[in-house]
């Protein structure tokens, strides 16, 4: 529980003042209404806010998005961008475990009716076709050299190999291969923990989703995208898998030995830092990146299963089904970006932990389809309510272009598994038309849409702060857990 | 009694783990990672494996941190549960003790640990024998 006194900045804002803490660089600034506000304060996410507030070179604030929980250093769904001229850092803490882990979203030319009478045989086809659970292995298999490859091209390896198209490139934030991955940075542990998972889904909140649009909000990008009220739309939810934990992990054991080298104060160790221009800072990005890029790869692959797993039970081409992919967004990354700060062009290291990018019409990165409209920017929601396609707005330039990243956790996995019945719990999610079929009976539980905040309260702050627009609404049909 | 128990974390999970003696708390916690993350329902595998570890670290806390984590990631690169573990050696920064696992494919894993993290961790004695306090990322 916070007894932190927060300033009320308006009716989606407030503000942890500098004061609160001694030692404090930046202000915090949580986006929330009052009703998520009460929830957030109930865990200790609003002081790793205040912690992050100390990093070297952070510049405006320390931001929490609504979907903000207690996370271990960082709070999941903090934002923190740091001057690299002025001495910045970068920490491992700020990304996470599941470095990349991210979010995306294809279209089809189905309609609810469609697949009605499919669902189940859908969403069973899928969980046999998509390997999930712990430490579960694909069946695309890759030799030592390709897994350097995939640390180096991401998703654009995958394409190469014939899972997917060109265009799935463009669709990709960083066209899913972020420039200056160094696999040399990379232990041989991670390499021998990420073995053999490329094409795997996970576990946890890691998913596959088939949803159906029940709700239009903006007519005009509805139809630039071509999304119609009832089309089916598929969602896919994963990270970077052991290889992500193990260079996550690596360099948080190295960079807490920068604390005392370069004279970090920081109140957590997890929150263990170095310049982004030393050798440490950049060794671990250069190795990041390389999680990321495997991210891509493997998200580009789980959406190329998808694809076949259509194509089968409807005995049409992926293409012919219009299984289009509408963009696929990071929600655990540092990127070097440049953002205006006080007036002046800046290059920032900006920590986006469970944090989407959302950049407006008109940004220099995004894709030409993209240009007029805007990122496409996908919210998850839980597995019993909503998920969300939004759109960058200009006004998000005030959280270096960021927005939430899912509806965020309420209740800890213990206490969900506690007061929920998975057999319960699945008849009553079948009654409301949702199929779900998961590994273990503890995810379902763990994951069951109590444990999570209603995710159309944080799109709603997201939307009225001007973050990014509502664009549709999807509801999910069949749900493939980890 | 368990010689650990999990307590509240909204993302994650936290377990507070005792023992009479340090290496006592390094082996309990050690082995409530898996515990905690995995049960025994199959016989595919009779083969153990034995893991010699050998971590230095800065200090006590560091190197329980280590300690864990090296385990997880052992666990997860080899596809072993460990099931026992003795230690030979233990001093504030640095251990040597054997592993003994079991194929995972003997388990059924509920829960897949990603790491074991710093944030508000504790380790201390205690009139009882030591204790400690970690937030496992899951």
């Amino acid at each position: 529980m916070s007894e932190i006194n927060l300033e009320k900045i308006d009716a989606f804002r407030w503000k942890i003042p500098k004061s609160y803490k001694p030692g404090m660089r930046v202000p915090g600034i949580i986006y929330a209404d009052e009703k998520l506000l009460k929830d957030i304060r109930q865990d200790k996410a609003l002081e790793q806010v205040a912690n992050v507030a100390f990093l070297p070179g952070i510049v405006r604030a320390s931001l929490a998005m609504p979907d903000i929980h207690w996370g271990y250093g960082f709070p999941i769904g903090g934002v923190a961008a740091t001057d690299i001229e002025n001495g910045g850092v970068v920490s491992p803490g700020g990304v996470g475990f599941d470095i990349n882990c991210g979010v995306r979203l294809l279209k089809t030319n189905l309609q609810y009716e469609d697949v009605r009478n499919k669902l189940k045989e859908l969403t069973y086809a899928l969980f046999s076709d998509i390997p999930s659970g712990v430490g579960s292995k694909g069946d695309i298999r890759v030799s030592a050299r390709e897994e350097k490859e995939i640390l180096v091209k991401g998703a654009q390896w995958a394409v190469e190999k014939g899972y997917g198209t060109r265009d799935d490139l463009d669709c990709t934030e960083e066209n899913g291969a972020i420039q200056g991955a160094d696999p040399a940075a990379v232990s041989e542990r991670a390499y021998e923990r990420g073995k053999a998972q490329s094409g795997t889904l996970g576990s946890g909140n890691h998913f596959l989703e088939i949803q159906v649009i029940d709700q239009l909000y903006d007519r005009d990008a509805c139809d630039e995208l071509n999304l119609n009220l009832g089309q089916v739309t598929i969602m896919i939810h994963s990270g970077s898998r052991g290889f992500g934990y193990q260079v996550c992990e690596d360099y948080t054991r190295s960079l807490v030995h920068c604390l005392a080298k370069y004279n970090i104060n920081v109140p957590d160790r997890q929150l263990a830092s170095a310049p982004v221009d030393s050798a440490e800072g950049k060794a671990y990005l250069g190795a990041m990146k390389c999680a990321a890029n495997y991210a891509w790869a493997n998200r580009q692959c789980l959406m190329h299963l998808t694809r076949l797993t259509f194509e089968r039970i409807f005995n049409l081409s992926w293409q012919k089904l219009g299984m289009f992919l509408i963009y696929d967004v990071a929600h655990n990354i540092a990127k070097i970006e440049k953002h205006i700060v006080e007036g002046k062009e800046k290059v920032l290291c900006v920590h986006r932990k469970g944090a989407t990018r959302a950049i407006p019409a008109g940004h220099p990165a995004l894709p030409v389809k993209y240009k007029q409209l805007g990122q496409p920017v996908i919210i998850p929601g839980d597995m019993g309510r909503n998920s969300y396609l939004l759109i960058g707005q200009a006004g998000a330039a005030e959280t270096f272009y960021s927005a939430c990243h899912g509806a965020g956790r309420l209740k800890s996995r213990t206490a969900s598994a506690r007061s929920e019945n998975a057999d319960t719990l699945l008849k009553e999610l079948e009654s409301r038309g949702i199929i779900v079929k998961a590994s273990g009976r503890g995810t379902i539980v763990e994951e069951a849409p109590q444990a999570y905040k209603d995710v159309n309260d944080v799109v709603d702050v997201v939307h009225n702060a001007g973050l990014s627009k509502r664009v549709c609404r999807m509801r999910p049909l069949g749900v493939i857990k980890g | 009694m368990e010689n650990y128990e999990v307590f509240e974390h909204t993302a994650d999970i936290g377990i507070r783990v005792k023992g009479k003696d340090l290496k006592s708390l390094f082996k309990n916690a050690g082995l409530a990672i898996f515990r905690i993350s995995s049960r025994r329902q199959f016989t595919k595998n009779k083969t153990h494996t034995r893991i010699n570890l050998k971590i230095s670290s800065d200090n006590l806390e560091g190197l329980f941190i280590d300690w864990l984590n090296e385990l997880l990631s052992l666990s997860a690169s080899r596809g072993l549960i460990f099931h026992n573990i003795k230690i030979d050696k233990l001093e504030d920064n640095a251990i040597e003790a054997i592993a003994l696992g079991s194929d995972i494919n003997n388990y059924k894993v509920n829960t897949e640990i990603k790491a074991a993290t710093y944030h508000q961790l504790k380790v201390a004695k205690n009139a009882a024998g030591w204790q400690a306090e970690v937030i496992l990322d899951v």
